[in-house]
C-alpha cells in the first residue's frame, strides 16, 4: 500500500495552497494583539497602584499563613489543604523571584489552551480541514484522483491522516506561539510553579476531592493535550462536511455556524439539558478540566471525551461510506 | 498484440431517477485502434465515460479492462487505463512536473521515471516547471495526456480532446492520438460531437444519441447503407430520434 506517497501528495497540496500558513499567521497576530492588550492593562494598573515591593508583601502572607497553620486545630481539612498549597506556591515564587500575581509565558499558554478550545482553535482546524476533500470537487481534480489505481477508501484515508497531521501541527503551533509571544512581554520562565487543578462544583457545592497540585508544565501539557483531543474531533466532523457538501465555502460556513451556534446554545440555553450531547458543548475540555463550571450538569471530563469520540467515529464512518459509494458526476 | 480486446463495455446502462441517460452501451476496444464515440452534446457520452473509469456506478452491465471488472477489481482494472474526463483539470497551483509526480505516486511501478520521456512526447519538457495556472488549455490537455500515460496503460480514454484547441493544436492532438495507437499499440477511446474530427482519426465509430448506440463499425461498414458521408449517415440515424 502506497499510503505514505498518498499522504505526501496531500501534504504537498495543503502546503502549496497556503491555507495553513494563513492559519499560523492569524494565530500569531491574534496572540500578539492579546498580549499587547494585557500588557497595557497591567501597565495601567501599575500606574494606579504604584511601587509596592511584592517580595515583602508575599513574605508577610507566607509568614501569616504558616502561623495560622501551626496553631489551628479546629480548621476544616479542606481549608488546611488549601493553606498548605498556597504557602508552597508562594514560596516557589519567592525562590524563583517571580511575582505570584503576575502572568508568565507558561501561564498565558495554559490559559490560552482553555479559552482557545471554546471557539478559536476549532475554527482554525475547520479552515484547514474544510477543503481537503471539497477542493478536489470544486477544482475538478477529483476525476483524476479517483480514476487512478488506488481504491477510494485509501484516497480518503490519506486525507484523514493528513487532517490528523495538520490538526496536530495547528495545536503544537498554538501552544508554542502562545508561550513564545506572551513570553516576550511576561517572561518565558515559571514552568515549575505549583498549580492547583480539578475543582468541581456539584449540587452539594464546592467539591475539592479531586483537587491535585501539579507543577505548571504538567498542567500545560494536560491542557494542550485535551485541546488537541477536541481539535481532532472537530477535524473529523469537518471532513464529513467536506465530503458531503463538496464545496469548501459551504463546508467551512456550515462548520462555523455549527461551532458558533453550539457555543451560543451551551451558554444561553442552559435549561435544555439535551444540548450536552452536542459535540460543540463538549469541546472546551481544558476549561472543564481546570474546574470551570460546565454548562450542563453531568458533563464530566470522561463524559465529554466519550461524546466527542462518538461524534468523530460516526462522522468518519459516514464520510467513508459516502465517499466510496457516491457517483462522481460533473 | 494488435486485435486483442483490452476494454469491453457490456450492456451498460445508467438511470437517474426515472430518466435513463445511457441504455445498453456495448462495445469493445482492441489494441492499436482508435475508437470514435460520436454523438451530440447530452447524448450520454460523458456518463458512459464516467462508467468506464468507475466514477459512476452503472445501473446495469459491466466494464472490463484487461479482463478486470472495474467495479470489483477497481485497482487492477485502473492500472490498464489512463483518461481525461471532460476538461483536463490539474492542480493549478502546482507545476506541471509536480502534477505528474503527484499522480506518479498514485500509480507506483516506476511511473516517476517515465515523466521525462512523456513530457518529451507531449512536447512539454520546456514548460514542466511552470505552474499549471500559466498554461494554455492545449498545454493542460497535453500534460493531461502525459499523466494518463504514466502507468503505461493499454487503454487511453479522451473526452472531447480537441475541444477549445486552435487548428494547429487540433492537428497536433490528432497526430498524437494516431501515434499512440499505431506506434505504441494503445487502444484510444475518443469521444466527440464533431463529425469531421472523428472521421479523421478513428478506425471504428459508434454513433450515440439519447443514450442509445444507433450504429457502430468501421467507416466503410457504416457507409454500406448508401450514405455518402458520415454527416449524412449521422443525420439519418439521429433524425427519427429528434422530436
Amino acid at each position: 500500500m502506497r499510503l505514505a506517497g498518498l499522504v505526501e501528495n496531500e501534504t504537498l497540496k495543503i502546503l502549496r495552497r497556503r491555507r495553513f500558513r494563513v492559519v499560523l499567521l492569524v494565530l500569531a497576530i491574534l496572540l500578539a494583539v492579546v498580549v499587547f492588550a494585557q500588557q497595557r492593562q497591567r501597565a495601567r494598573a501599575e500606574k494606579e497602584h504604584p511601587g509596592q515591593n511584592w517580595r515583602s508583601r508575599v513574605e508577610a502572607r507566607v509568614a501569616q499563613m504558616e502561623r495560622r497553620l501551626a496553631q489551628a486545630r479546629q480548621m476544616p481539612d479542606s481549608f488546611a489543604r488549601y493553606m498548605k498549597f498556597e504557602t508552597g506556591r508562594l514560596k516557589y515564587h519567592l525562590e524563583k523571584d517571580i511575582d505570584p500575581e503576575s502572568v508568565t509565558g507558561p501561564l498565558f499558554s495554559r490559559g490560552f489552551a482553555g479559552v482557545g478550545s471554546i471557539l478559536l482553535l476549532p475554527l482554525l482546524v475547520a479552515v484547514v480541514g474544510a477543503d481537503l476533500v471539497s477542493s478536489e470537487f470544486s477544482e475538478g481534480t477529483v476525476t483524476l484522483l479517483l480514476t487512478r489505481p488506488v481504491a477510494r477508501w485509501k484516497v480518503l484515508l490519506s486525507k484523514y491522516v493528513t487532517m490528523f497531521l495538520f490538526t496536530t501541527l495547528t495545536i503544537l503551533a498554538a501552544g508554542a506561539l502562545s508561550w513564545a509571544i506572551s513570553g516576550l512581554a511576561f517572561g518565558w520562565k515559571g514552568w515549575g510553579a505549583p498549580v492547583v487543578t480539578g475543582f468541581r462544583f456539584s449540587a452539594a457545592g464546592f467539591d475539592a476531592s479531586a483537587v491535585r497540585v501539579l507543577p505548571l508544565w504538567q498542567d500545560v501539557l494536560v491542557a494542550w493535550g485535551l485541546a488537541w483531543y477536541s481539535a481532532l474531533a472537530v477535524g473529523a466532523v469537518t471532513m464529513l462536511l467536506s465530503v458531503v457538501l463538496r464545496s469548501t465555502a459551504a463546508a467551512m460556513g456550515t462548520m462555523m455556524a455549527t461551532l458558533i451556534g453550539g457555543t451560543i446554545l451551551s451558554r444561553f440555553a442552559s435549561d435544555w439539558e439535551g444540548a450536552k450531547w452536542f459535540f460543540v458543548s463538549c469541546l472546551p475540555l481544558p476549561e472543564y478540566y481546570t474546574g470551570v463550571p460546565t454548562p450542563f450538569p453531568g458533563m464530566t471530563l470522561g463524559f465529554c471525551a466519550t461524546v466527542l469520540a462518538a461524534w468523530a467515529a460516526a462522522a468518519t464512518v459516514l464520510a467513508f461510506v459516502l465517499f466510496s459509494r457516491r457517483d462522481v458526476k460533473s | 498484440m494488435k486485435g486483442e480486446v483490452v476494454l469491453s463495455a457490456e450492456g451498460l446502462a445508467k438511470r437517474y431517477g426515472d430518466r435513463e441517460v445511457v441504455t445498453d452501451a456495448t462495445f469493445a476496444l482492441q489494441r492499436g485502434e482508435v475508437f470514435g464515440f460520436l454523438g451530440p452534446n447530452g447524448a450520454g457520452k460523458t456518463t458512459t465515460i464516467r462508467m468506464l473509469v468507475g466514477l459512476v456506478k452503472p445501473t446495469r452491465g459491466r466494464v472490463l479492462i484487461d479482463g478486470c471488472d472495474v467495479r470489483h477489481e477497481f485497482e487492477k482494472a485502473m492500472r490498464g487505463v489512463g483518461c481525461i474526463v471532460e476538461t483536463p483539470d490539474l492542480y493549478r497551483f502546482l507545476t506541471g512536473r509536480e502534477n505528474l509526480e503527484h499522480f506518479a505516486r498514485m500509480v507506483g511501478d516506476g511511473a516517476r521515471e517515465r515523466i521525462p520521456a512523456l513530457a518529451g512526447l507531449v512536447k512539454m519538457s520546456g514548460r514542466l516547471d511552470d505552474t499549471v495556472r500559466t498554461y494554455s488549455l492545449g498545454m493542460r490537455q497535453r500534460i493531461g495526456i502525459a499523466q494518463a500515460l504514466l502507468g503505461d496503460p493499454s487503454v487511453l480514454i479522451l473526452d472531447e480532446p480537441t475541444n477549445g484547441l486552435d487548428p494547429a493544436g487540433i492537428r497536433e492532438m490528432r497526430e498524437l492520438i494516431r501515434h499512440l495507437a499505431d506506434e505504441r499499440g494503445l487502444a484510444v477511446f475518443v469521444s466527440s460531437h464533431i463529425l469531421s474530427e472523428v472521421e479523421k482519426v478513428a478506425d471504428r465509430i459508434a454513433i450515440v444519441h439519447r443514450g442509445r448506440t444507433l450504429a457502430s463499425g468501421t467507416l466503410a461498414d457504416l457507409m454500406e447503407g448508401g450514405a455518402r458521408s458520415l454527416e449524412e449517415l449521422f443525420l439519418e440515424k439521429t433524425a427519427g430520434e429528434t422530436v
